[in-house]
């Protein structure tokens, strides 16, 4: 049982304010532009929901959020599995452990705009280490040319960004279980599969879900690293929800762009209040 | 006959090896352009192996103040954070009070908030308070995503702890903020050191926030790394500064290893 206790919001407050600083407030302001059309910020007309109608009527915002979907679908359904099986793999040794975590966390650590950069190296038909090899396996030269070969490079490269987060969350989780449970387990003569069914996996629960909603969101909306790649190409096959805003904001579109932010924060709140129900839903699983 | 070739363990092997070459490549490829003159020199070949791109890093001002900008900005950060996010974890952890989960989603929300949304009004805003162009204004404006991401971490090592503590210190005549400072504190350091690490991560390597608010002055890594790039790009020299970008958060990584690996919880409010 937790305390009863509202000074419980005298302790949150700090947060609270440094949050309403960088968040709510400019939050705030992105709500009232988007009622607006602005040519410069002092002088501006109001437009009422105009913005709003334009962008949902719009095919390019439904085009650009089913791809936005797809790619975040296609990440989760590689990264989580991937992430867990990795999290199993890692071997026991305690020098070991700290090792592996390390290099594999490294990808983490490379500024974003870097990443396309090292990718496009990589795949140079020229230099790269891929690139010389890829021409052998049917990889084709011009492979900014095609809608799929680029997805699959996106993909690979988020994997690559990603995927040791949704690991080092797992491993973390795997090494709260008690010994004790593994070896019931073997006095059961469980299988592998159902130690993961029926222990690791129960374990793993609340991470997966932190880890579903953080790569959900994150790759929802990736920006810096995908549009490097190709340009959004080719012929707008990735351009995402996030690079359209980005393009709007590039252009100066103020009123737009802002409609288009709080569209995308609605998003934003619809996801983690689905997510919170999910947690409220594992919780009271747990209590029983 | 079919006998099982590969056991449970080699496979197992097998697998982590894949992952982890699959992780060098790129870093490979990007060492070894590091070391490599790509753009005609006085002294080197165009193609020969040289250190030429490290000295660069060490002669150009620009180069060096970036570095400097960059760790002074996620220090920042990482001192805004962690004292006002300790606080707000226990809060979180052992009290309940009206709208605290309401509170806590709405902390979710603005971590999983893309920074694109809000970089114009977030330029604004700190630009009237005077903080663009100077590493204060990044790190702040990082807290976004570190703030809700340190709670959420703190939180669980917090949860950890047995409740008897609170109440036996209760007891002793501590009040709840001394009890944080001198027992709870002490008590979750290693997990203080693991969200020190997960902000210095998340905020080293942004640049939405980075690029729109140092457009004169105050320029993180990656955006002197941005700069490099033009109509002849020395990629040799953006390999470098990208292989020495890497290099602090890899020794911090390397520290933090074994804290890591005993596992930060995350649990649930």
């Amino acid at each position: 049982m937790k305390y009863r206790d509202n000074t419980g919001w005298l302790f949150t407050l700090p947060a609270t304010l440094v949050l309403g600083l960088v968040g709510l407030i400019p939050l705030i302001t992105v709500i009232n532009y988007s009622f607006f059309e602005i040519f410069i910020l002092d002088a501006r007309f109001w437009v009422g929901i105009e913005w709003y109608a334009e962008i949902i009527s719009s095919g390019r915002f439904w085009a650009s959020f089913g791809r936005s979907i797809l790619f975040s679908i296609l990440i989760l359904v590689t990264q989580i599995p991937l992430g867990v099986a990795i999290a199993l793999c890692i071997p026991r040794g305690k020098v070991w452990v700290g090792l592996t975590l390390a290099v594999i966390a490294l990808p983490l650590l490379v500024p974003w705009n870097m990443i396309p950069s090292l990718w496009l190296s990589l795949l140079n038909p020229n230099t790269g280490i891929l690139g010389q090899l890829f021409p052998y396996v049917g990889w084709p030269d011009d492979w900014k040319l095609s809608a799929l070969h680029t997805w699959l490079v996106i993909i690979a490269m988020d994997v690559w960004h990603w995927t040791s987060l949704v690991v080092i969350l797992c491993y973390s989780a795997l090494t709260t279980i008690p010994a004790p449970q593994y070896q019931a387990a073997a006095i059961d003569s469980a299988g592998p599969w159902q130690v993961f069914r029926f222990i690791q996996l129960p374990k793993l629960r609340h991470v997966l879900l932190m880890a579903i909603l953080l790569r959900f969101m994150d790759s929802f909306m990736i920006y810096t690293e995908a549009f490097p790649i190709n340009a959004g190409g080719p012929d707008g096959a990735t351009m995402f929800l996030a690079i359209d805003l980005g393009e709007e904001i590039k252009a100066f579109n103020y009123g737009p762009s802002a409609a288009r932010s709080v569209i995308y924060f609605l998003i934003v709140l619809t996801v983690a209040w689905t997510f919170s129900k999910a947690q409220g839903r594992l919780g009271r699983e747990d209590d029983l | 006959m079919k006998t099982a070739l590969l056991s449970l363990p080699s496979v197992k092997r097998i697998v982590l090896f894949g992952f982890i070459a699959f992780t060098f490549l790129p870093l490979i490829q990007m060492t070894m352009i590091s070391f490599i003159a790509t753009l005609p020199a006085p002294n080197v070949d165009v193609g020969s192996i040289t250190l030429s791109n490290y000295a660069g890093i060490w002669s150009d001002p620009n180069l060096r103040a970036a570095f400097i900008n960059s760790m002074a900005y996620v220090l920042i950060n990482i001192c805004i954070t962690i004292p006002v996010a300790i606080p707000a974890a226990y809060a979180f952890s052992r009290m309940s009070f009206i709208g605290d989960k309401h509170l806590f989603l709405a902390f979710i929300a603005f971590r999983i908030t893309p920074p694109v949304v809000l970089t114009l009004p977030v330029f604004q805003l700190f630009s009237s308070l005077g903080i663009v162009n100077s590493v204060f204004g990044i790190g702040l404006a990082h807290c976004l995503f570190n703030l809700p991401i340190s709670i959420w971490i703190l939180q669980g090592f917090i949860s950890a702890i047995p409740k008897e503590m609170d109440e036996t210190a209760f007891l002793d005549g501590y009040s709840r903020p001394q009890f944080i400072w001198k027992i709870l504190l002490p008590q979750i350091s290693s997990g203080v050191a693991v969200t020190a690490f997960f902000c210095f991560m998340f905020s080293w390597v942004e640049v939405v926030f980075a690029r729109i608010l140092t457009t004169t002055n105050g320029k993180p890594i990656s955006m002197a790394i941005n700069a490099l790039f033009g109509f002849q790009t020395d990629i040799g020299l953006v390999m470098a500064v990208t292989v020495a970008s890497i290099l602090p958060g890899a020794l911090l990584l390397f520290t933090m290893r074994n804290h890591l690996s005993r596992g930060f919880k995350v649990g649930q409010v």
